[in-house]
């Protein structure tokens, strides 16, 4: 790309007025575009559909001793609770009972020691669904059901120009509609109607320009610019049958497998992997 | 204007400066600041306050008048996303049943907010709700109560958060939530505003006979 062009970008994005193109991309900022060429660029609404982790990350070897470290600091210093005070109670009655008549061992009262059995009792019996899950196992990228701890994307195959490559799903803006709903159009084609989705704004998070090669681009169209919209995933429950293409969800780490160099600067800027 | 002992103001007149020099020979002298040029003192014996000095730190005097009001606090005023591309007032809400959770995610929030430079306008609490869980026992119809929940919520409030760094600051604080808080961002009303304030039922019961 060029030096010049590179930094009209840069300026344009940081103004961050832009997102609603209205035709004729030089009209709104008259200061910016001075190129005498009226070189229009095609634009993509792109989304990039995350999945929250489930499960918060594993602590690390020195996390965990200091939190052990807390947790039995604040036990020794903490007071007793209700429950605490109403054993202690109970069972010093228990031990010297008083003779008045009413004996706590003989009686219908639920004593505190009975419902700690009754919790125990449950606390056994409760199973805890385990942190690696078969997805892990297999390693099957298409289930929403592994790295239940890190964010995962969506990254499917698209036919762009005469290649097929992987990338965030992305679609062609149409003059009348916002670039969002644009990229709304991409989450209902490619993932069906019914997925529950939540925009986190207006704003798109992030840019990709490139320019087409010599032989296809004309004075319309020297390249693209695509637009990134980030979106948060409600459920983590999706039917296979809904996905209409190629799709899979990856870790930012996994992504240098299916992405190509540049396209993966520029996203591992706003995709945030904790 | 105030002038050190044996000076006098010139004032072009003969028959004052004899005057001054007279009673400035008197004993008394020191037990009289009468005779003290532009003092603002009569007829007292003290003398630390005829220095020059006195009197010069005072300023309330000079300072505008503050009426102290009685009324409760206004509403403050919204502004909707206009031409600035920013939200008006936003309540981010923090729901939990674990206190202490809670109010680190809320003492989390508020110092984010400040790092990041959003404006805080304000962060309160709002009463705890206790439930009682109370479950059906295996043998029998009767209910017992299994358990005693308490629901705290805390509120930050924020102003003119601008369109464009929202979705930044929404994903930094959904990635760090913990375990068992709800986080909630709704735009702040009127109804947000009176659920602080407690009702006067007395005074709603006296209202309602009267207009009965």
């Amino acid at each position: 790309m060029a030096a010049p062009i590179l930094g009209l970008v840069e300026t344009w994005r940081r103004r961050g007025a832009l997102w609603l193109p209205g035709g004729n991309m030089a009209a709104p900022m008259p200061g910016i575009m001075a190129a005498p060429t009226r070189a229009s660029w095609r634009l993509l609404g792109a989304l990039c559909l995350q999945r929250p982790a489930i499960v918060s990350a594993a602590l690390s070897p020195m996390e965990e001793v200091v939190a052990r470290l807390m947790q039995q600091l604040e036990t020794e210093r903490s007071r007793l609770s209700d429950h605490e005070v109403r054993h202690q109670a109970e069972e010093e009655q228990l031990r010297h009972p008083k003779d008045r008549g009413d004996d706590l061992a003989s009686s219908s009262v639920v004593l505190a020691r009975d419902l700690e059995e009754v919790w125990e009792d449950r606390f056994q019996k409760a199973e805890l669904s385990p942190r690696l899950t078969d997805a892990d196992k297999n390693n099957d990228r298409t289930s929403l059901n592994r790295k239940l701890d890190s964010n995962l994307t969506l990254l499917v195959k698209q036919k762009v120009g005469d290649q097929e490559l992987w990338l965030l799903p992305q679609m062609e803006w149409q003059s009348g509609e916002t670039l969002r709903n644009t990229a709304e159009r991409a989450l209902v084609s490619f993932l069906g109607n019914r997925i529950q989705a939540k925009f986190l704004g207006n704003a798109p998070c992030g840019l990709y320009k490139y320019k087409y090669p010599r032989a296809i681009s004309t004075e319309d169209s020297m390249g693209a610019k695509v637009f990134f919209f980030k979106a948060l995933l409600q459920s983590s429950h999706l039917s296979k049958e809904e996905s209409k293409a190629d799709c899979v969800w990856v870790t930012k780490s996994e992504m240098e497998d299916y992405l190509k160099p540049e396209y993966l600067k520029q996203i591992s800027r706003f995709v945030v992997d904790l | 204007m105030r002038l050190p002992l044996g000076q006098v103001l010139c004032l072009g007149k003969a028959a004052f400066p004899k005057q001054v020099f007279t009673v400035s020979r008197s004993a008394a002298f020191r037990e009289n600041p009468i005779c003290a040029v532009g003092g603002t003192l009569l007829s007292c014996s003290r003398h630390y306050q005829s220095q020059p000095t006195h009197g010069i730190g005072r300023f309330r005097h000079l300072a505008p008048k503050i009426v102290k009001k009685r009324k409760e606090r206004v509403q403050m005023k919204e502004i909707n996303p206009g031409t600035d591309y920013e939200y008006g007032d936003l309540n981010i809400e923090i729901i939990g049943y674990d206190m202490c959770l809670v109010e680190g995610y809320a003492r989390f929030v508020h110092k984010l907010c400040q790092n990041l430079s959003v404006r805080v306008i304000g962060s309160y609490a709002l009463p705890t709700k206790t439930t009682e869980v109370m479950v059906v026992q295996e043998v029998g119809n009767k209910m017992y109560m299994d358990a005693v929940l308490t629901t705290h919520q805390r509120v930050v409030q924020v102003r003119s958060l601008s369109a464009t760094f929202a979705p930044i600051l929404l994903e930094i604080m959904q990635s760090n939530q913990p375990e068992g808080v709800r986080l909630s961002v709704k735009e702040y009303t009127e109804s947000d505003f009176k659920i602080r304030l407690k009702t006067r039922t007395e005074l709603e019961d006296l209202m309602s006979q009267l207009s009965n």
